[in-house]
């Protein structure tokens, strides 16, 4: 029991977090787009952190600019999970995949993923966010594809399943209700590691100004616009920063505490 | 290191050397046929990219015959790839050699990528082993715990903090990157800031790898036996851990360099340094591909590099076996 209560206390930072970055838009002092101090205004009066470059309250766009982001990685997170699962599954079922899978894998990884969404956003200009979460799952789902498949071989060859193959199950039967539902452990550790790659590829591409655009409240924009001002008010990129900071390792102390104790060791770039 | 271990049969060993060689560069080849065709596939070129407002279909229709848009696909790629060996990177949208843009550029990137390539190289391993002396102690907690804390962690969120407290609040190091008169950096210490915000979360990365890859070599059978003998745990470590587990890290520390270039891309826009991170983010504005491709081009080709030796790490340590 107290194995339990300790896990959720690891839990507890990434969710208390996310809640907050959700709950934040409604929680504004102010509005989003309007000035209330001096450009790189200096913490005081109605604006605890200051302003940012033309004014606007930090501790606004600070409350607002998580959600997207969160929402964002959340969705290539869980988009990755679900399509390497079922192709790890199947990889560990049918060697002659997981061969192919395992190929493009060795050819991805020279491609470093921050290059391939300048590409693929450069290529296809009016793709906007769905470029960035099309680039994340590409990229991602090879990594967690190995992952799955290499917790998958032992139950693909065990007997049950040898059972219901000899039995004349389908593939999609295999996998949905023989294989997937015993690599719960590992498909929850994997979705934990895979939120943790995506927030770092949303906000990087936010800051390399390819995810959001201005005037948009957003953490990694702030960081990016505020920066030439940071002598001035340095809570405009200080602020931001930690809650990416405290995101990125908070969330990935989560996915540690999800990760099987026996389980296949957490080996994938991000 | 080679005496401690079986020598295997030397034919093999050359075998395994070709396949390895072989082999990268087909992977090499293969990434680099799937980026022009996610160039050339998706919607839009270069010819729309870099028109004026107002622009008519002809003069579209010219420029388009002038980058060579509007010949087969298939020549296009051919000539690409035929070139590339040559040093020919075809054309940046605005008519320009994309091998002229980036050959002043691409240096400074390689020299900043290869510093924290070494600084991640030279202590991650040392802080696995440190943690490995003692297994279980407080300096093993605290390595593997920062090393999990630091890993997850956005370059551009680790260059702005020390930025903030080396250079705003200290004053230590120069917060931007002044371009001497040959176009490298103008000043050794520019250089501390940028390197340390790469390999931070790579350090992170890989200590965690040496460390795991050390722990599991501990369970060999020849490690008991030698603490059986009881030998200094030191030597124990150095002598007999270490040669097991280096397969590993060379692996990790190959996988970090495609990492270290994507965050060399962020970095450098933090810190105002001259490489590649400019040249792209110029080509975000442009939309110029055929730039991007040239870029993706010759980081796998280095990345293709880096591997082939971690490659050839295992052939040495494990001989013609596994």
């Amino acid at each position: 029991m107290s194995s339990r209560i300790g896990l959720l206390l690891r839990l507890a930072p990434a969710a208390l977090l996310i809640a907050a970055a959700v709950a934040g838009p409604w929680l504004t002092p102010h509005p989003l787009d309007a000035p209330v101090t001096a450009p790189y205004g200096p913490p005081g009066g109605d604006a605890p952190l200051g302003g940012d470059q033309l004014g606007r309250d930090v501790l606004s766009r600070l409350l607002a600019g998580g959600r997207e982001l969160i929402a964002m990685a959340l969705f290539i997170a869980v988009l990755v999970t679900g399509i390497s699962a079922v192709l790890g599954a199947v990889g560990a079922l049918r060697p002659r995949v997981g061969r192919v899978v395992e190929r493009a894998a060795d050819v991805l990884i020279l491609l470093p993923a921050v290059l391939g969404i300048l590409l693929i956003t450069l290529s296809w200009p009016d793709g906007g966010r769905f470029a960035v979460i099309g680039v994340a799952v590409v990229l991602g789902v090879p990594y967690a594809v190995r992952f799955v498949a290499g917790a998958a071989a032992p139950v693909a060859a065990s007997g049950y399943v040898e059972a219901a193959t000899a039995g004349g199950e389908r593939l999609g039967h295999l996998v949905l209700y023989e294989v997937l539902p015993n690599l719960r452990a590992t498909v929850l550790a994997l979705f934990g590691l895979r939120f943790v790659a995506a927030v770092y590829l949303v906000a990087t591409a936010g800051f390399l100004q390819v995810g959001p655009q201005p005037p948009a409240a957003d953490w990694a924009l702030m960081i990016r616009e505020n920066t030439a001002g940071v002598l001035l008010n340095p809570w405009g990129v200080l602020a931001p920063g930690i809650a990416i900071g405290l995101l990125a390792v908070s969330v990935n102390l989560a996915a540690e505490a999800l990760a099987p104790r026996t389980g296949p060791r957490a080996v994938l770039p991000l | 290191m080679a005496g401690l271990l079986r020598r295997p049969d030397p034919n093999r060993r050359a075998w395994r050397v070709v396949l390895a060689v072989v082999r990268r560069a087909v992977l090499l080849a293969v990434l680099l046929a799937v980026v022009f065709a996610a160039v050339e596939l998706l919607p839009g070129d270069a010819a729309t990219a870099t028109s004026e407002r107002g622009e008519g279909e002809a003069a579209l229709a010219e420029r388009r015959h002038l980058l060579g848009l509007d010949r087969p696909l298939f020549t296009r790629f051919w000539e690409w790839m035929a070139g590339l060996p040559t040093g020919d990177l075809g054309t940046s949208a605005r008519g320009v050699p994309v091998a002229e843009l980036l050959g002043g550029p691409f240096p400074n990137t390689l020299l900043l990528g290869g510093l924290a390539l070494a600084v991640t190289a030279a202590v991650s391993p040392a802080l696995g082993c440190w943690a490995s002396l003692r297994p279980g102690g407080a300096v093993d907690r605290t390595v593997r715990g920062s090393a999990t804390a630091v890993l997850a962690l956005p370059e551009f969120v680790v260059a702005v903090g020390l930025l903030l407290v080396l250079s705003s609040w200290t004053g230590w190091f120069p917060a931007v990157t002044l371009t001497g008169p040959d176009g490298g950096v103008a000043d050794p210490s520019m250089l501390v800031l940028p390197v340390l915000a790469l390999a931070i979360p790579q350090i992170g990365w890989n200590t965690r790898i040496a460390r795991a890859a050390l722990a599991d070599e501990s369970r060999a059978p020849h490690i008991e036996t030698a603490v059986l003998d009881g030998l200094p745990r030191r030597r124990i470590l150095l002598h007999h851990l270490l040669p097991g587990a280096v397969p590993a890290i060379a692996i990790g520390v190959a996988t970090s360099t495609g990492m270290l270039f994507g965050g060399a891309v962020v970095v450098e826009t933090v810190f105002n340094y001259p490489g590649i991170g400019g040249v792209l983010t110029g080509a975000v504005t442009d939309r110029d591909a055929p730039l991007v491709a040239g870029v993706v081009a010759l980081t796998g080709a280095v990345i293709t590099g880096v591997l082939l030796v971690a490659d050839l790490l295992r052939v040495r340590f494990t001989g013609g076996r596994a």
